[in-house]
């Protein structure tokens, strides 16, 4: 796999306050990269950097081999999709106006915009002015734009925070969709079970460092303290670790057919990142 | 420079459906349309009458719907969006100069008509006028570029209006006059004195100078719009 995006050492100041402190990843083609961490942690300004919307201090960024300063050229920007806080929509025009002015501005055919549409499930909105719409209504068409053209990077900061489950489940589906065509996501969240269910790979970002890094099931094995609770039939709870003395207590309750219920006590992202940052998302 | 016409013509196309459901904004093209019924009936034939409702479109309508266009995308962050599209900073600015260059072409026609101003070298008055009209949408980028909100721009057009549309009202204090010394050289003032050079049927020369001042002046505007937009590409 080809590196997408390469971040080392890299560091964000604004006057004096630290943004981002000696940040280092790397994202590979086809992934979905999870950038996690709590509201302030360095996140957008990462996003940022990377989409050439914020100059760095120090430290090297680059995206598709390029000096990341270098995506705001016309032939990078055919090649990201970015979904920011900063990204707005014309409240006087309908979803499908808002969406056609981009399909143009793309140079895409028509349908480029229809399939984006049923993307988002609004396919039936289309018509709705966005001044009307919901918050979560507006996120999607925010989101049928960055994904109207394809892109090959996908830069989407906290994607679903407005949305609802079903909505959130429809737009995860899709985001797995367009992941299998190709298209390399880095999503910002702080949304544990969002990263759980969407990333390859998760880093934790807090007060701008990164803390960990890696694939969400290994660092719940690595961060797991391997102990597993047994549910008796009376309802009592044991924690159990490995070692003889445990392996016969659980073969006695196993033996007089006692067990209930097993479940391992691997942490969850948000357990690891508490564990990791002292802090809570 | 990079220029797709289906590009600058989206924007376009956009910026007319905004404007035209945008009421607050799009009452503003019949104050000059009012102006000129009130000069025209006034029965004043001088050119100084005649440029008057002409220079009041170009800060009230052409300088100040272009500000607001540009601030509103501002506040709404859409053209951060736009900025971030393939589109390229050609592509965005004529885009969203087409929709008031067209507004402001036809209030000139419509008011040279109401005030019965018929010139004698129509060509060269033309290339006045479009100079001119460059030259205050380029001043309402700058103004909506610098400011964060429409609100905003509206009062940070107010000082554009005062000095380019009234000041050449001082050509009247005569020549020997500090103002008019100073004021002579604004776009305003240079449309003036074109009028009354076509008025003398002056020659090539004569008529040239004005247009080259304007030129002048619309050249340093559209620089430094281009260079703020630029920089507002990037958060600072």
């Amino acid at each position: 796999m080809s590196k997408i995006i390469d971040v080392q050492n890299l560091q964000m100041k604004f006057g004096k306050e630290e943004a981002l402190k000696d940040v280092s990843f790397t994202v590979e083609k086809g992934e979905i990269f999870g950038f996690l961490g709590p509201s302030g942690s360095g996140k957008t300004t990462t996003i940022k950097i990377l989409t050439a919307q914020l100059t760095h201090s120090s430290g090297k960024a680059s995206v598709f081999q390029q000096n990341a300063a270098d995506m705001n050229q016309m032939e990078n920007k055919q090649k990201i999709g970015i979904l920011t806080d900063n990204s707005g929509l014309y409240g006087r025009l309908s979803i499908e106006e808002n969406l056609l002015l981009y399909c143009n501005l793309y140079e895409l055919p028509k349908s480029a915009m229809d399939e984006a549409l049923q993307f988002v499930n609004l396919q039936n909105e289309r018509k709705k002015k966005v001044n009307n719409l919901s918050k979560g209504m507006t996120q999607r068409v925010i989101l049928a734009r960055t994904i109207m053209h394809k892109p090959k990077l996908l830069f989407l900061d906290e994607p679903t925070s407005a949305l609802d489950p079903v909505n959130t489940k429809h737009i995860y589906k899709g985001l797995r969709k367009l992941n299998e065509l190709g298209t390399t996501i880095f999503l910002t969240t702080h949304d544990m079970s969002e990263a759980e269910t969407l990333c390859d790979r998760v880093a934790f970002l807090h007060k701008g460092e990164i803390r960990e890094i890696g694939d969400p099931a290994m660092l719940k094995k690595k961060y797991s303290d391997h102990s597993f609770t047994v549910e008796l039939t009376d309802g009592e709870k044991h924690v159990l670790l490995n070692g003889q003395e445990d392996a016969q207590r659980l073969f006695n309750w196993m033996s007089t057919q006692q067990v209930e219920r097993i479940n391992t006590n691997e942490p969850s992202l948000g357990d690891i990142f508490v564990q990791l940052t002292g802090s809570d998302l | 420079m990079n220029i797709s016409i289906r590009r600058i013509q989206a924007i376009f196309m956009k910026d007319y459906k905004e404007f035209s459901r945008n009421y607050a904004v799009s009452f503003v093209v019949l104050i000059p349309i009012f102006l000129a019924i009130v000069y025209g009936k006034s029965g004043s034939n001088s050119i100084q009458t005649y440029f008057l409702p002409i220079n009041m479109t170009f800060s009230m309508v052409t300088a100040y719907i272009q500000a607001c266009l540009i601030a509103e995308e501002k506040e709404r962050n859409t053209l951060r969006s736009l900025m971030m599209s393939p589109a390229s900073i050609t592509d965005i600015l004529l885009g969203k100069s087409v929709l008031v260059f067209v507004i402001t072409a036809v209030l000139l026609a419509v008011s040279m008509f109401l005030v019965g101003y018929t010139p004698e070298n129509i060509p060269v008055l033309v290339m006045g006028l479009v100079v001119s009209t460059v030259f205050y949408i380029a001043m309402g980028i700058i103004c909506g570029l610098f400011t964060k909100s429409v609100m905003e721009a509206s009062l940070a057009i107010l000082p554009v209006m005062i000095i380019f549309s009234f000041a050449p009202l001082a050509i009247v204090l005569g020549e020997t006059h500090i103002v008019y010394k100073i004021v002579q050289w604004l776009p305003g003032s240079q449309l003036i004195l074109l009028a009354e050079e076509i008025n003398k049927q002056a020659s090539t020369m004569s008529l040239l100078t004005p247009i080259a001042v304007m030129s002048i002046w619309s050249v340093v505007a559209i620089f430094i719009s281009v260079v703020l937009f630029k920089k507002r590409t990037k958060d600072e």
